[in-house]
């Protein structure tokens, strides 16, 4: 059996420091400390859930998960984030479509995703070189419709289950959750961050009662933590592949200037 | 507030694809709002363009935001992480 050797969230953006540098500085340098500490563990996978923001994925057709099954990507190039290629993992992309399907999950096959910054940054940034395979699997928290708390908690069961039955015993996989924390982009709210549900989330989480998200519906999330705070999704996920873990915060910034809340935490199996 | 019809989600997202629409979009916004069947109030709205009026229309937020970027740039414009590249180039 494969292991699940670190689950970690944080935020999957930055913007420029000069607004708030001394926030900025102690967000980047959490960022940085997430990225050590994966890298410690030189996994051999590194799953990375996040969504697309309406550039692979747009309102056309709107699946709820879909996981990036190609040899290699190359990023969108938003936001300057340079269009070097990094590898996939087709075997296992493909292998935990079949487990899920059977496990009551018709996730989708993506061939074709260049990440925009939603996951090209956070993998940048803990991934450098692109040295690690990649996962790259989306909850598509900007479809009108999202997926639930309750399925996102469950799907990150599967992908628990899959690797502990399904992977080689020596196979070392990390998960990411990237997104968040609240942030009202673009509603009448915009430049509000509700810190005490972003702090709900990480105590939760932190304190290996993740599990009680799930319960949450997205209308719950939308209200407290606007729609672009439907990103606490990924949070769930990552905690949901090591449900009864207990963990740390590494950062947390309360950052209207950034009109959002910044947040990272790392797991222990 | 009820969400923008498809079509106008429909002529952002192209927009957001392909630079050549950009170009005619910047020259003659019309003719383009003509191909996509946009209406005379969602006409309105889309020339005001200010997030106000996006909001007022319904604009998806992430499409809210292509669309200012390709109203202000046509699409381009500085990188808000310019300085943490740098921090990981040096490693």
């Amino acid at each position: 059996m494969g292991a699940i050797t670190g689950a970690f969230a944080m935020s999957h953006v930055v913007f420029e420091p000069e607004k708030c540098p001394d926030k900025a500085a102690r967000v980047w340098a959490g960022m940085r400390e997430i990225a050590r500490r994966i890298q410690a563990l030189d996994p051999d996978l590194l799953v990375i859930a996040t969504n697309d923001h309406l550039n692979n994925f747009t309102l056309a057709l709107q699946a709820p998960f879909i996981v990036g099954v190609a040899d290699e990507y190359t990023p969108l190039g938003d936001m300057g984030i340079p269009k070097v290629p990094f590898p996939g993992s087709r075997a296992f992309a493909d292998a935990f479509v079949r487990f899920a399907a059977a496990a009551g999950f018709d996730v989708a096959r993506a061939e074709e995703i260049a990440p925009d910054h939603g996951f090209a940054f956070p993998n940048l940034v803990v991934n450098p070189g692109g040295r690690i395979p990649v996962l790259p699997f989306y909850i598509n928290v900007a479809n009108d419709i999202p997926p639930t708390p309750a399925r996102v908690w469950a799907l990150g069961g599967v992908l628990r289950d899959f690797i502990a039955r399904e992977r080689a015993a020596a196979e070392r996989v990390v998960v990411l959750g990237a997104g968040g924390l609240s942030h009202w982009l673009c509603e009448p709210e915009q430049g509000r961050v509700n810190e005490v549900f972003d702090r709900m989330v990480i105590d939760k989480i932190v304190s290996g009662r993740g599990r009680e998200l799930a319960s949450l519906t997205s209308e719950d999330i939308r209200r407290d933590a606007g729609r672009s705070g439907l990103e606490v999704m990924h949070w769930i996920f990552a905690a949901a592949t090591v449900p009864h873990a207990r963990g740390e915060e590494i950062f947390y910034e309360s950052m209207p200037e950034w009109i959002t809340g910044m947040g990272g935490l790392a797991l222990t199996p | 507030m009820s969400p923008a019809p498809y079509r106008v989600h429909r002529l952002i997202q192209d927009l957001n694809r392909d630079p050549r629409l950009v170009d005619t979009f910047m020259r003659d916004p019309e003719a383009v709002f003509q191909v996509y069947g946009i209406t005379e109030n969602e006409r309105q709205l889309l020339r005001d363009g200010a997030p106000r009026a996006l909001m007022t229309l319904g604009v998806h937020p992430n499409l809210q935001m292509k669309f200012l970027r390709i109203r202000a740039s046509g699409g381009g414009g500085p990188s808000p992480l310019e300085s943490y590249l740098r921090d990981l180039e040096q490693g």
